[in-house]
């Protein structure tokens, strides 16, 4: 019975993690989206449903060709249809004739229904298990990410080709196989100092690169076949960037009940209170809080990306003009779909990026 | 002189029309509506709304900028659900703080934020927005505690009045009652029964549906509307679902339309959904695959925006008609 979910960038190695902590030895690894991928999903998918619709369906639809037929993906009550996504594949597939079984998984549930339904998808594990199959998922989570922030930072830097792309494919599967969270502690320590030694950097273009933040709706942020590979597009202009969403975070339960610390992304909802005062899906207030934030960081501009029709996006889309003029922060926003050009979405960038280095130029010489 | 508040007609006002002018024509606010859409407006809305908003949310902007200069107050509540778990469509919450980013110029709006859902609100949240909007306009509490419930009287009554009982449905099945507008019939002998299923501001706009229900009745169709279904007849068929159909609006239209094609009695229904609308996107696609399953009773969608030709969309319509008699 093999067990496939949809691609999402750094993140499939996280979904790969807790299922391996589950118990399950058949895990089918997504292959990567290609261009065939996304034609195959808007294909079958309805007109005007958002993207990332259409891409996990064509993923689920090139999984199944290959023998997978146990489909995990997000389900439960929330605010956009992320949630509904599943039933709607599930009619889609089934008319495509394909025998398979879906389990949503409630990510925005309560904490207990959440480990119920990761439960039911695994190895008949325990509660207890399941448990502590999702704490260390969630630990492992912490240092994926410290991974990406450290790749996204030294692939702008680096003087030879394709290292940083190299050690982080390392780091993750070595994060992804470690045994016994002590030894992953230990690793983990090691990850900038690991950076440090392989790569070689550019001393010179580290003091004065640009840094630009991507948010956005989620699954287009992280995913980069969807978002063009945004994140590598940037750091071969020389710009360091980082994820400003994360979904670590939200799944970091140990971090979250620690009433010592504020997580970013409950600190930038607090400062988005003004302009957008209460949740209404997606990331919006996010993304509106992070505008301030990476202002208050000294961080040079923020790239927003959002799929085609994502209702909770378009409040973000229509805010974001007004803080970001309030606060002298440049703000791109980008559309994606399925037909979104290379070329345009280069330009774009690239224009942007000018802009940027202008204004920096501007302020160091003043 | 009283202080004017104004009501875009659009969207929520078509669900929730006599709460608010009742409360607010109690505190003694003057209420001023919108009037219904008209070509001046739908030109404002296409010009100043954001490209990517449904037509709908649109045409709020275009209400919305129409009722600028006449009014002291906007109401626009920022409304996320009125169930357990069930919410509204996200634009609803958002709208109110998009007009007062996007035009600074606007009157003061009054935006309440009440969500069941999400954010756990109760009664004692909804006395506090009874409070808040009351003193803006009068000092007595008596007044203000009085306003709030003759509008929830008037909404429970509008509402019981709005949705017909499952002993009605049954007679109007009969062809004993009629629902609404009485079909013309010097065409055909038997009017034909549909069922038009859509949301509330787009069955009661008569711009943004170009007319349909005129259409019909002129055509000797006799129709229910997915708004009058009994509640209970909806939640029954919810129940039959797998998942649990989180958007409280869809609720009503996949119900009405699972209904009717579970149950064989009329001729035909007809779904109206509006381009870009996130919610329908799913409903669309749920409805026309159900069908696919259960093909005895024909089911046309149809998709409008605001460059659908009335020509067009008639054609269609007659078509369908058609496509009914030769199967009769």
């Amino acid at each position: 019975m093999p067990f496939t979910y949809p691609h999402f960038g750094s993140l499939t190695y996280v979904f790969e993690i807790v299922l391996r902590e589950l118990g399950r030895t058949d895990i089918m690894l997504p292959k990567k989206p290609s261009k065939k991928t996304s034609e195959l999903g808007s294909r079958y998918s309805p007109e005007f449903v958002c993207t990332p619709f259409k891409l996990t369906l064509g993923t689920f639809i090139e999984m199944l060709d290959l023998g997978a037929d146990e489909l995990g993906i997000g389900g439960g009550n929330m605010y956009c249809r992320f949630g509904l996504y599943w039933p709607v594949q599930k009619l889609i597939l089934e008319d495509l004739g394909y025998d398979f079984k879906f389990f949503p998984i409630p990510i925005f549930d309560k904490p207990l229904n959440l480990v119920k339904s990761l439960q039911t998808a695994s190895n008949n594990c325990t509660v207890w298990e399941t448990i502590k199959a999702f704490r260390t998922t969630w630990i492992k989570t912490r240092y994926i990410e410290l991974v990406d922030k450290l790749h996204f930072e030294y692939r702008a830097l680096e003087i030879g080709k394709n290292q940083a792309d190299r050690l982080a494919e390392e780091a993750h599967r070595k994060i992804v196989e470690i045994q016994g969270l002590g030894n992953l502690r230990r690793y983990g320590k090691k990850l900038p100092e690991l950076f440090n030694k392989t790569i070689e950097i550019d001393k010179k273009k580290k003091k004065n690169a640009l840094k630009i933040g991507v948010c956005g709706e989620i699954y287009v942020a992280l995913e980069p076949t969807l978002n063009l590979d945004v994140h590598r597009k940037l750091n071969e202009l020389g710009v360091i960037t980082t994820n400003c969403v994360s979904f670590g975070m939200l799944i970091d339960f140990g971090r979250k009940i620690n009433p010592f610390k504020t997580l970013p992304y409950q600190k930038a909802r607090r400062v988005a209170k003004p302009y957008i005062g209460q949740r209404c899906g997606g990331e919006a207030q996010e993304n509106i809080g992070d505008i301030i934030l990476y202002k208050k960081k000294k961080w040079d501009g923020l790239v927003h990306l959002y799929p085609f029709t994502c209702m909770p996006e378009i409040i973000t889309r229509s805010i974001a003009p007004q803080v970001s003029r309030e606060y002298d922060m440049p703000f791109l926003s980008l559309v994606i779909d399925e037909h979104t050009g290379e070329t345009g979405f280069q330009t774009r960038l690239e224009a942007f990026v000018d802009l940027l280095s202008r204004k920096k130029d501007k302020m160091l010489a003043s | 002189m009283k202080k004017k508040v104004g009501l875009p007609r659009a969207l929520l006002y078509y669900k929730f029309e006599p709460m608010w002018r009742t409360f607010f024509e109690e505190l003694g606010a003057e209420v001023i509506v919108s009037p219904e859409t008209t070509k001046t407006i739908k030109d404002l809305a296409v010009r100043y709304a954001p490209d990517e908003d449904c037509y709908s949310t649109k045409l709020y902007f275009g209400h919305a900028i129409y009722l600028k200069d006449k009014v002291d107050y906007f109401f626009i509540p920022r409304f996320g659900s009125d169930h357990e778990v069930n919410v509204g469509c996200p634009k609803f919450i958002g709208l109110a703080q998009v007009l007062d980013s996007l035009f600074p110029d606007f009157p003061e709006i009054i935006m309440p934020y009440y969500s069941q859902a999400k954010a756990n609100h109760g009664k004692r949240r909804l006395l506090r927005i009874i409070f808040e909007i009351g003193l803006k306009f009068t000092y007595n509490p008596l007044k203000i505690i009085k306003a709030g419930i003759r509008a929830f009287k008037a909404q429970r009554e509008y509402e019981e009045q709005l949705h017909i009982s499952e002993q009605q449905l049954e007679n109007w099945i009969k062809s004993q009652i009629f629902l609404n507008e009485k079909p013309n019939l010097k065409m055909r002998k038997k009017p034909l029964k549909l069922a038009l299923v859509g949301h509330p501001y787009v069955l009661n706009d008569n711009l943004s549906n170009l007319d349909i229900r005129e259409n019909l009745s002129q055509k000797g169709v006799d129709i229910i509307t997915s708004l009058q279904m009994p509640r209970s007849t909806i939640e029954d068929q919810m129940e039959k679902l797998d998942f649990n159909l989180y958007f409280n609006y869809e609720r009503e239209i996949l119900g009405t339309i699972m209904y009717f094609l579970e149950n064989n009695t009329i001729d035909g229904i007809l779904q109206l959904a509006i381009f870009s609308c996130g919610p329908d996107s799913i409903a669309l696609e749920l409805a026309s695959r159900y069908s696919r399953r259960q093909p005895e009773t024909p089911l046309l969608q149809l998709v409008i925006d605001e460059l659908s030709s009335e020509v067009g969309f008639s054609t269609r319509i007659e078509a369908f008609i058609d496509m009914i008699d030769r199967r009769n």
